[in-house]
């Protein structure tokens, strides 16, 4: 097995050849230095040339994700508003149409109510009309028996009062007899 | 350098000359280093020369989702956006750079392939002068940062206050500034000592399993490659929280009259 420490320690010193710590350790001024100054100018060219390029075409892409993202956000934006307005016609179409159908009952009542009127005051009319026919019919019926009752009237007095009567007699108890029968 | 019981294994705590570019000398774990940053330069480049086309593929988008991930950490963590995009280039280039030259410690070769004595792959996060070098950046930004947020004298009230009037707050402030030292040694020691770790565990294996290491390393290279990652997103969370809390107001108590500090984070959890 290999002693680590020992071999460590001999490894130091081996390396060393001295008691130069940095020696010991491969540290080499001029060598770090240069490699100091090498590693900067690294950095310089890729900060100046390398990164920015890659920079660029993150932040490019970032811009077209954001404008992506407003995008989208604008056309949500559009479908509610769309949605909205599709919304408010259909509601605006169910209150029409409620309107509609609302006027439609509204003018079949007064179609009905028109037509029911009409029909009450014809058959009113009719009524009327027959009840005036059947008044005309009394009153003629009224006169038929006037007449008929004047003559029979006429007649029995003429009968009863045969021997003591005159005409003007005749006509008076006539007269009287007719008002009473119109009472 | 080391010969342990496994004569074929060499364990070096330093990385080691591969060869030289004039009076400067290249160590296998810079050399890797810079496979890995041709890699990184070759992907970013390839991926930003796609995007500026706007064309996508498959690879692309895994870059570009990597990237965002970790640019909307640093915004979840530092809420500033504007200071967050600008530490952003410091910490995406080193968790991009950490994982993939942690990566490369897992590579076919390793320790194999050698240049004279020395292997010629090693990964750079395995080199204490790169960690400490990213460490020492990162220490130097976040001071930038909450110099710009405090003012040199209200940053400077975090580490240094007058004894005579806050004796317990001056030996805090003591307190503070090794607590900064530690911190970043340890953000880099870390790094460090995992990938260093990571790399002689592979060794170990391979040697101690011999032909049954084909079925044996893989298992440790896919465990390695997610102990990169974790290692890489330490790295880069640290750098952001470090810089967050640095700029960060100490305005919401009322009993407090001088700046946050990254110590007190620890506190924050007892404080709710």
């Amino acid at each position: 097995m290999i002693n680590m420490t020992g071999q460590l320690y001999y490894l130091a010193s081996a390396e060393a050849g001295s008691d130069n710590l940095f020696a010991a350790l491969g540290i080499d001024w001029q060598m770090l230095i240069f490699q100091m100054i090498a590693f900067v100018v690294l950095v310089l060219l890729l900060g100046k040339f390398v990164f920015p390029v890659f920079v660029k075409a993150i932040d490019d892409r970032q811009a077209k994700l954001d404008e992506a993202g407003k995008a989208a956000e604008n056309a949500e934006k559009k479908a509610e508003e769309a949605e909205a307005t599709i919304q408010a016609t259909l509601k605006k179409a169910r209150t029409e149409a409620a309107d509609i159908v609302n006027t439609a009952k509204n003018e079949a009542t007064q179609m009905i109510e028109k037509a029911e009127s009409q029909a009450k005051t014809r058959s009113e009319r009719i009524v009327a009309e027959a009840q005036e026919d059947i008044q005309k019919d009394v009153l003629a019926a009224r006169k038929t028996l006037e007449k008929d009752t004047i003559s029979l009237v006429k007649k029995a007095a003429g009968l009863a009062v045969a021997g003591i009567a005159d005409d003007k007699l005749d006509t008076e108890l006539v007269k009287k007899s007719v008002e009473g029968a119109k009472r | 350098m080391i010969l342990t019981n496994f004569s074929a294994i060499e364990i070096h705590l330093a990385a080691q000359e591969v060869f030289k570019v004039g009076n400067f000398p290249v160590t296998n774990a810079l050399f890797t280093g810079a496979i890995s940053l041709i890699l990184l330069l070759a992907v970013f480049g390839y991926v930003t020369w796609m995007l500026r086309r706007g064309r996508y593929n498959r690879f692309v988008g895994l870059v570009q989702w990597a990237f965002e991930g970790m640019l909307s950490q640093i915004e979840s963590v530092i809420p500033d956006k504007k200071l967050a995009r600008k530490v952003a280039p410091l910490a995406l280039t080193i968790f991009f750079y950490v994982l993939l030259s942690y990566w490369m410690s897992i590579l076919p070769g390793l320790d194999s392939i050698k240049v004279g004595e020395a292997p010629l792959l090693r990964s750079i996060a395995a080199d204490l002068n790169f960690t400490f070098a990213m460490a020492i950046i990162v220490l130097v930004v976040v001071q930038y940062f909450a110099w710009k947020a405090h003012g040199p004298v209200g940053n400077a009230k975090r580490y240094l206050r007058n004894p005579l009037k806050d004796p317990i707050g001056s030996f805090e402030g003591i307190l503070e500034f090794i607590g900064e030292a530690s911190r970043y040694s340890a953000l880099s020691l870390r790094l460090f000592g995992n990938c260093f770790a990571g790399e002689i565990l592979l060794l170990i294996i391979a040697v101690l399993t011999s032909y049954l290491s084909v079925a044996m390393l893989p298992v440790f290279m896919a465990f390695e490659l997610f102990i990169g990652f974790i290692q890489a997103y330490v790295f880069f969370i640290l750098t952001v929280i470090f810089t967050s809390l640095a700029v960060e107001s100490h305005g919401d108590h009322a009993d407090s009259t001088h700046d946050h500090s990254p110590a007190d984070a620890k506190l924050a959890p007892q404080h709710e």
